[in-house]
């Protein structure tokens, strides 16, 4: 799982509307798969990104280089800091744990599993 | 080959089972069995999903709800996809290939509100096994898309084509369609094993109804293709 995945997930435990994103990563094994860099790509998906939960989520990592705020003005380096950071760092174990209703759900061979128990569910 | 599906459920199912049981038992339970049979015989892109996701801006992102072994995820280089399944085994096969992939339930979607570009459920829906839940998992699709964004939904139709692999008795809409796994021929012992998954088919106008029934959701375009994929 890439972080712009994480980007998009939440809890979804049955009553548990706030606070709930983004999900907290524990236990962490990363690994790093280069891909190809595409400029055009890139700038466009970075505004799709909820830009302080993905600062957040990377400070969890060990990456602190980050700005606060989305910067006004980009460069080349930036973006290719970018592309490492959210297309070619895969987080293939640990766990997500919910700020909220503190629910786990685990990571294994890089798939999140999100299913619920019964008792969880609306 | 002709294949004639069967009424669903047993007596005893619906003596037994609630509806998420019957899924239970009926399709999750049958796609983890299948998982890997299945995957070899789901390749080819459908034309018209193909050209969806070609006709797309670059760097959109999207969901592929249901999207067993990820043949529509590699399709557009240029948008960024994530699948998820129900079947852990399909999304194990989706992964191997480099996709990015999730297991999570339809009726429950683990995403934020509104943070996708565009969703795409195919042959998925036509597997809940009541209008509500069927309903449910259309709501959560709308739900994750963003506003004014295109979501495409496909699912089995009851009529078929002359020409199509299966007929369907058009007064049973919810039939058991069976997946024949033939018996292997290195191995004497080991005979066809025929699993039995759920269909809701669709009557023509019916997937629009549902649609139309959320409430929040424009249909800009319907056809009713008569060969199931």
């Amino acid at each position: 799982m890439r972080l712009i995945v994480h980007n998009m997930l939440q809890c979804h435990v049955k009553g548990c509307d706030s606070n709930n994103f983004p999900l907290q990563l524990s236990d962490v094994e990363l690994e790093i798969h280069e891909i190809e860099y595409n400029h055009e790509f890139l700038q466009s998906l970075l505004t799709k990104l909820d830009w302080k939960a993905f600062v957040a989520t990377a400070e969890q990592i060990g990456i602190t280089s980050l700005p606060q705020t989305f910067p006004e003005e980009i460069d080349e380096d930036f973006l290719k800091k970018l592309h490492r950071i959210l297309f070619e760092t895969h987080i293939v174990e640990g766990k997500m744990i919910c700020s909220n209703c503190s629910h786990e759900y685990p990571i294994r061979d890089g798939i999140p599993n999100m299913l619920l128990n019964e008792e969880e569910l609306e | 080959m002709s294949i004639t599906p069967l009424k669903a459920f047993t007596e005893h199912d619906n003596a037994s089972l609630t509806d998420d049981k019957k899924e239970q038992k009926y399709v999750h339970d049958v796609y983890q069995a299948i998982a890997p049979h299945f995957s070899q015989t789901r390749y080819k892109p459908w034309p018209v999903i193909e050209q969806f996701l070609k006709s797309l801006d670059i760097g959109s992102i999207g969901a592929d709800i249901g999207c067993g072994n990820g043949k529509y995820l590699g399709v557009n280089k240029n948008v960024y996809m994530v699948g998820s399944d129900r079947s852990s085994k399909l999304i194990e096969i989706s992964v191997s290939r480099g996709h990015e992939g999730i297991i999570c339930d339809a009726l429950n979607l683990p995403y934020r509100s509104e943070c996708f570009d565009f969703v795409i459920s195919i042959a998925v829906i036509h597997h809940f096994t009541t209008f509500e839940r069927r309903l449910a998992a259309i709501k959560e699709l709308f739900r994750i898309a963003r506003p004014r964004s295109y979501v495409l939904i496909y699912v089995w139709a009851l009529e078929q084509s002359n020409e199509a692999r299966r007929k369907f008795d058009k007064e049973q809409q919810d039939v058991f369609v069976p997946w024949v796994i033939p018996a292997d021929k290195n191995n004497q012992d080991r005979k066809e094993i025929i699993y039995n998954r759920y269909y809701h088919l669709f009557r023509k106008g019916e997937l629009d109804e549902l649609i139309e029934s959320t409430g929040v959701a424009q249909i800009v375009k319907t056809d009713y293709d008569k060969d199931n994929c």
